[in-house]
């Protein structure tokens, strides 16, 4: 059994009387890439913020390495790389004196990777951060991050400004981590690098962790959509109590959970001229999940 | 850190010692030619028609103003200590905000860095720079007066000395305050307001006996210069409550920053 790096127990955040997260628990392994998604405002930031003391927890606890991460303990903060959604850093430097100044904070030595990175991401150390575009910004953000080497990367949002081109780069980037053994925390809502990347995704919706599944499960599950052109639309709707996606007079389209099997079966009895059963991608599955009520 | 909180207050602190110099430099250019022993006596009448109060909160009812060296007791150093004090003002209510107004503080507070480090690297950059303010202008002030003729060096020795206690105090109470907000503009605000309200308050104090006790309410009366104008000395119990009270805001800092949410 791989080793515990990051465990969150029952992490709660209100602003004041206004929830933020709510009893987040959840543990990531040695080499683990974690997928958090979920809609704005879902409480991804904030998960994020509370796990990186920007915010203060009202209850819960924030475990590195089986040991709680308080504000003050510097050696967990040298372990951890962390890239917010968005990047303010200090407009007056250039990228070099940036890194420079960055890496003054480590005690490791951080030459060799910093500038195997700046290579990779194609990153121009002549030029001052208030010159650089977003997309550039970004990138710098993901050498200060994974720079001094951390075995925690925590990425809110890591793609967002990037060109498809390097979107790939890094996702490549991200790979070698996890095979060196970095944990990561990975918070997205871009569902089709989550697939692609993640190992385990959690949902998070209302400030609440709803669903945590690895990928390969959760697109897995016999959720699918049926699209059914009859003249018995009515009757189908209501004997098979199906929740409807979509319908007109004689074209249904709802959501599936039983097995082709069980409903071909069943949909014997109706007159039916057209049928089409898709299985839910990613996608599909995080709206099922998000949309649905909370009770889940 | 520290090497670059110096690099970027540096600017700012050229530009207010440059005002301050600037000012004294065209003091101790035209002073000589405006006092002589012809309009001495013009401006002693003209003195006799103001109030004994109004002269009182100048100082001028202990000093005269017929020598350069008088003008820098008496006005001269309520100049210093206004601008000081604007300039410990808006440092104090900035050094630490910026990073929040900049929101750069997501980048600082990821970094292997207590906050309490934060706090005390930017509060001894300030408290540097307000040293050599008033060092840098004491020794021009120094070199002006010994050129202009002779002067009580001192008296001017103690003088040039006192602006630090209320520029240190005002320093980190604005930089106390300033972590109650995440917005310079806020702070800054708040910061000059209580520069002024605290220089009025100086000035009303010395104007009747009702009004003293406005000086309990004042910063500026922590450098009793018209004691020190009077007496020679500086009163030591002056010192030790600006550093009590400049040590006292400085734990309140470290504390309340670092059970700050940041964002």
């Amino acid at each position: 059994m791989k080793k515990t790096i990051i465990e969150l127990k029952e992490l709660t955040k209100y602003y004041g009387k206004t929830r933020g997260i709510e009893n987040i628990s959840l543990r990531l392994s040695q080499g683990e890439i974690f997928g958090l998604i979920g809609e704005n405002g879902a409480g991804k930031s904030t998960t994020i913020r509370t796990i990186m003391h920007l915010l203060n927890k009202t209850s819960g606890q924030v475990l590195i390495n089986n040991k709680e991460f308080v504000k003050t303990d510097i050696s967990i903060k040298e372990s951890i790389g962390y890239l917010p959604s968005e990047i303010c850093l200090y407009c007056d430097l250039t990228v070099k004196q940036m890194l420079n100044y960055h890496a003054s904070f480590f005690k490791k030595s951080t030459n060799t990777r910093r500038r195997k990175l700046v290579k990779l991401l194609k990153l121009d150390e002549t030029k001052k951060i208030e010159d650089l575009s977003l997309g550039n910004l970004k990138k710098l953000g993901i050498v200060l991050a994974f720079m001094h080497q951390p075995q925690i990367l925590i990425l809110d949002e890591p793609t967002s400004g990037l060109d498809p081109i390097m979107q790939n780069v890094f996702y490549e980037l991200i790979k070698e981590e996890k095979q060196k053994g970095t944990t990561i925390l990975y918070s997205t809502h871009i569902l089709n690098e989550v697939s692609k990347i993640c190992d385990r995704v959690g949902i998070i919706k209302d400030g609440r962790l709803i669903k945590v599944e690895t990928v390969e499960d959760l697109t897995k599950q016999n959720l699918g959509i049926v699209t059914i052109t009859s003249v018995e639309i009515e009757r189908i709707i209501k004997e098979l109590k199906v929740e409807v996606i979509y319908k007109n007079e004689t074209t249904v389209k709802f959501k599936n959970n039983l097995s082709h099997q069980d409903l071909l079966e069943k949909l014997t009895t109706y007159k039916i001229d057209k049928i089409l059963i898709e299985d839910m991608n990613l996608e599909d599955m995080f709206l099922h999940y998000a949309r649905r009520d909370d009770n889940v | 850190m520290f090497k670059r909180e110096m690099r970027i207050n540096l600017k700012s602190f050229i530009i207010w010692t440059s005002i301050l110099i600037i000012l004294f430099l065209i003091v101790f250019l035209i002073y000589p030619s405006i006092i002589n022993n012809e309009n001495i006596k013009l401006i002693d009448e003209m003195m006799q028609l103001f109030p004994k109060e109004m002269l009182k909160s100048f100082n001028m009812d202990i000093s005269s103003i017929d020598s350069a060296f008088g003008w820098v007791k008496t006005e001269g150093f309520i100049f210093i200590l206004l601008i000081t004090g604007i300039y410990s003002g808006i440092l104090g209510s900035s050094i630490l905000s910026k990073e929040e107004n900049d929101k750069t503080v997501e980048y600082l507070s990821s970094l292997p860095i207590k906050r309490s480090s934060i706090v005390i690297n930017k509060m001894l950059v300030g408290i540097i720079y307000i040293f050599l303010m008033i060092i840098i202008l004491g020794i021009f002030n120094y070199i002006g007066l010994s050129l202009s003729g002779n002067f009580d060096k001192k008296l001017y020795l103690i003088l040039s000395i006192t602006p630090l206690l209320s520029s240190i105090v005002i320093f980190n109470l604005c930089l106390y305050l300033s972590t109650y907000s995440h917005k310079t503009n806020k702070t800054l605000v708040l910061s000059l307001g209580l520069v002024f309200i605290s220089y009025f308050l100086q000035i009303l104090s010395e104007l009747s006996n009702e009004t003293e006790v406005l000086k309990y309410f004042s910063i500026f009366t922590l450098t009793d210069i018209r004691n020190i104008i009077i007496t020679g000395t500086i009163n030591p119990i002056m010192i030790i409550i600006s550093l009590i009270i400049s040590v006292g805001l400085g734990v309140a800092t470290v504390i309340h920053y670092n059970n700050k949410e940041l964002i």
